[in-house]
């Protein structure tokens, strides 16, 4: 107990305060802004993101580039059907990125094994073995559905109050 | 493609070895013994007659539950849902089934236009073996390694036998028949060795369309 | 003093892998040594999935497997039942199957020249050919309600007739009036309309993407003599397609084993001389121009010949809705489909077609039931990627990604 246990009291009670809010929404709206994935097509979603990036549906104007090194990126698009073989490469390009990192799983396959589910070398789900953020249902689903879930995942980073949470 | 031209020719030529030709309207098909299998491809292949010069496709076929179905057809019943022959869907590996395992090879000719296919059954041993053709027809190469991968098939003398699709360190061959569909690993991220680990599968093999047979299928 | 190799990983994530491709490399400083792929990383187990599946839930799988050239998969597999069954499928289905399958040989290649051009260094064909690929994805979304996995091939024909209107774009508060009545001007009329004016343009895209290629300097340093294979490995190593017509031999089953309309229509056959990446580049882009004029032909019949697309046989293809929901026999054949799918008799069938990318064939084995026995897929990357490590001896690292690129393989038909 004491002074300073009664400061957090207060801080709590408030919240973070006008600063710190200000400074989440500055950084959340810069991360949003650009957001670099690591090329990850595995398999048929992978057309379907290349299409997203193309001229029709264009994520750059989204400020989304595609990076082919996982250092240099801050979000991962599981596209296409992940299989056991591949799946430590995948932790691997995970577990290289750089903190902040979000994932996007895109396709059934990548949700939840999808049209493969029943097969002895797919892995259920991507997130059996990385942490997701978004799912993106379809099979494959359509480019605007990528553009879709990019648009809610930028929407779930400005709710994370970065800075608040130390 | 005249069919029956192409038979003579073909009895001509390889008159000393045992063939056998199934009848069939679309493919020609020819069943050969496997320790006849190498000089009747050198034939195949040099014979100007025959020329066949390219090797399409080498598929393994596993007889072990050809003909046996999930549910019986043959008489109605009163009651219903015991029609079910089987309990589960995947087979018992049975040691005593002869001519198990049959190699399919299709063969082509660019100069005659002409398309044919070679069976050939493995031999009883364990594991089946077949020689390998990889000296006639490079294209046999990882074709063959797909066959030892996925159905466990042995070809004597080719160079470099090993897996080509399954997982590193993959345990049994996923095509044959008693191996069952949801297989036996499944991998999962461990957060306290942090790394990717096998663990034993935790879907269940169900049926959900069970297999019938229907023999009286009129064909026109 | 000993030198050793220096063995590289190209690693599964790279993007100019064309999928998940591992390479280990043993390299001479720049120079290649040896070459081992491994391959596997896409395995999903298709063909053992189908063995428990009545035949038509596998026509979705045959789609994923080359996932740039969609319906020229199905298309043997259903070839394949078809004989099994001693079925034929109307005229007027066989016309959209070939119109559908050149229109799949546009996107193949599309795609292949916009990912060859991306990997070396050619970045702004990308955008160019995507854009093109765009308009034949809206043609699959009319006839089948997918863009990419159409499932519209059927044993007996194909799921349903070319539909008389085209989904248009419309106004609203980001696009005028104007500029929708401007963005909607080839959709105004039916599917073939729309396919009619791509046509039409077609050609004059092809010229923009060769002014850019085919004379250009840097190109032809990377191309030319890369990859060289001569007639009599290419034979033998099993190529097919364009990397063997690309070495000068005469071989497409379009013209030597005709199936379905194409004995009917009128059509060139693009050969190369020296077997080079370039060769195969000027061989695959003459390809496309082919195709067009394909479509053109078929857009034409299909104009003249109004007719049921599918067999009237319910034993196999299921009838009309309307029918099922007042006719007792309908509905029997409707429910034994549906629950049960149909019998194919007794035999061995293998039926290949012409793919994009070479000769795609089906070996299906049935003993009588509702699912196959046994379904194996020949997919014509396979024996193409097989022969990567005798073409790149010699040449550079650079050059390895030249003929993968040439190579022309996509993973989901390489592992199934």
């Amino acid at each position: 107990m004491g002074l300073a246990d009664k400061d957090n009291e207060i801080i709590d009670k408030q919240g973070p305060g006008f600063i710190i809010t200000s400074v989440d929404k500055l950084v959340n709206w810069a991360r949003t802004g650009s957001m670099w994935p690591v090329t990850l097509g595995l398999a048929c979603c992978g057309i379907e993101m290349m299409h997203s990036a193309a001229a029709r549906y264009d994520t750059d104007r989204f400020g989304v580039f595609y990076r082919p090194s996982p250092r240099q990126s801050d979000v991962m698009i599981v596209a296409g059907t992940l299989v056991n073989k591949m799946a430590p490469a995948l932790r691997k390009v995970y577990d290289q990125m750089a903190e902040p990192k979000w994932v996007i799983s895109m396709g059934s396959c990548a949700n939840g094994g999808g049209y493969y589910h029943h097969s002895y070398s797919v892995v259920r789900g991507c997130d059996q073995i990385i942490p997701v953020d978004i799912y993106v249902p379809g099979c494959p689903p359509t480019a605007e559905a990528l553009i879709n879930g990019i648009i809610e995942l930028q929407k779930k980073i400005k709710a994370e109050e970065s800075i608040a949470d130390g | 493609m005249d069919k029956n031209s192409n038979i003579d020719i073909i009895n001509n030529k390889l008159t000393e070895f045992n063939l056998a030709f199934l009848d069939n309207d679309q493919n020609l098909i020819i069943e050969i013994d496997q320790v006849e299998l190498i000089n009747a491809c050198k034939i195949l292949k040099t014979d100007s007659d025959l020329d066949y010069s390219m090797l399409i496709d080498v598929c393994a076929v596993d007889y072990l539950t050809y003909g046996e179905a999930d549910w019986t057809t043959t008489d109605a019943t009163n009651s219903g849902y015991s029609r079910a022959v089987k309990q589960t869907i995947i087979p018992e590996a049975d040691e005593t089934f002869t001519n198990r395992f049959a190699v399919f090879y299709q063969l082509l000719s660019l100069s005659y236009n002409k398309r044919l296919t070679l069976k050939v059954f493995t031999t009883e041993s364990n594991p089946p073996s077949v020689p390998s053709i990889n000296k006639i027809w490079n294209s046999a190469n990882w074709f063959e390694r797909e066959a030892f991968d996925l159905m466990g098939i042995h070809f004597k003398g080719h160079p470099d036998l090993r897996r080509i699709l399954t997982d590193y360190g993959f345990i049994g061959h996923p095509f044959r028949k008693d191996f069952p569909t949801n297989g036996n690993l499944e991998v999962v991220y461990d957060e306290d060795e942090e790394r990717v680990i096998y663990q034993p599968v935790s879907i269940s093999t169900r049926p959900s369309v069970p297999k019938v047979i229907r023999d009286k299928n009129d064909r026109k | 003093m000993t030198e050793s190799n220096l063995t590289l990983n190209f690693g599964p994530q790279h993007p100019a892998a064309h999928g998940v491709l591992r390479l280990i490399m043993e390299l001479d400083g720049e120079v290649v040594k040896n070459l081992d792929p491994h391959i596997g990383l896409l395995h999903r187990g298709t063909e053992k999935l189908a063995e428990i599946k009545p035949y038509n839930h596998s026509i979705g799988y045959m789609d994923r497997m080359d996932y740039v050239s969609m319906m020229c998969c199905e298309h043997p597999y259903v070839l394949a039942i078809e004989n099994l069954l001693n079925i034929t499928p109307p005229r007027r289905a066989q016309y959209i199957r070939v119109m559908f399958d050149e229109i799949t040989r546009l996107m193949n290649h599309l795609l292949w020249l916009g990912c060859h051009g991306l990997d070396i260094g050619a970045m702004a064909l990308f955008l160019y050919c995507f854009r093109e690929r765009e308009d034949l994805y809206d043609c699959y979304e009319a006839v089948s309600g997918a863009r990419m996995h159409a499932t519209y091939y059927r044993p007996g024909g194909v799921y349903r007739d070319l539909p008389e209107q085209m989904p248009k774009y419309q106004a609203n508060r980001y696009i005028s009036e104007k500029k929708v009545k401007r963005l909607n001007y080839n959709r105004e009329g039916s599917l073939l309309d729309f396919i009619e004016d791509f046509t039409d343009r077609f050609p004059s895209l092809v010229d923009e993407y060769e002014t850019l290629l085919t004379d250009n300097r840097i190109w032809k340093q990377r191309t030319v003599d890369i990859g060289v294979v001569t007639p009599e490995r290419a034979i033998d190593l099993g190529f097919t397609g364009p990397m063997l017509r690309g070495s000068g031999i005469e071989w497409d089953l379009r013209r030597k084993q005709p199936y379905e309309v194409y004995e009917e229509l009128d059509f060139l056959i693009p050969i190369g001389l020296n077997g080079d990446c370039y060769d195969r580049y000027l061989v695959r882009v003459e390809e496309m121009r082919q195709s067009n004029n394909i479509i053109q032909q078929c857009i034409q019949w299909l104009r003249d010949n109004p007719g049921p697309v599918i067999i009237d046989d319910n034993r196999y293809a299921s009838p009309k809705r309307s029918d099922m929901k007042h006719d007792m026999e309908s509905l029997i054949y409707h429910f034994k489909l549906f629950t049960e799918g149909y019998s194919v008799p007794k035999g061995e069938v293998y039926s290949a077609i012409e793919h994009p990318k070479g000769e795609f064939g089906v070996f299906l084995m049935s003993d009588g039931a509702n699912m196959p026995y046994r379904m194996k897929v020949r997919p014509p990357s396979f024996a193409h990627l097989a022969a990567i490590d005798e073409m790149s001896k010699g040449h550079m690292l650079a050059d390895v990604v030249s003929i993968i690129g040439t190579l022309d393989i996509v993973f989901g038909e390489i592992d199934r």
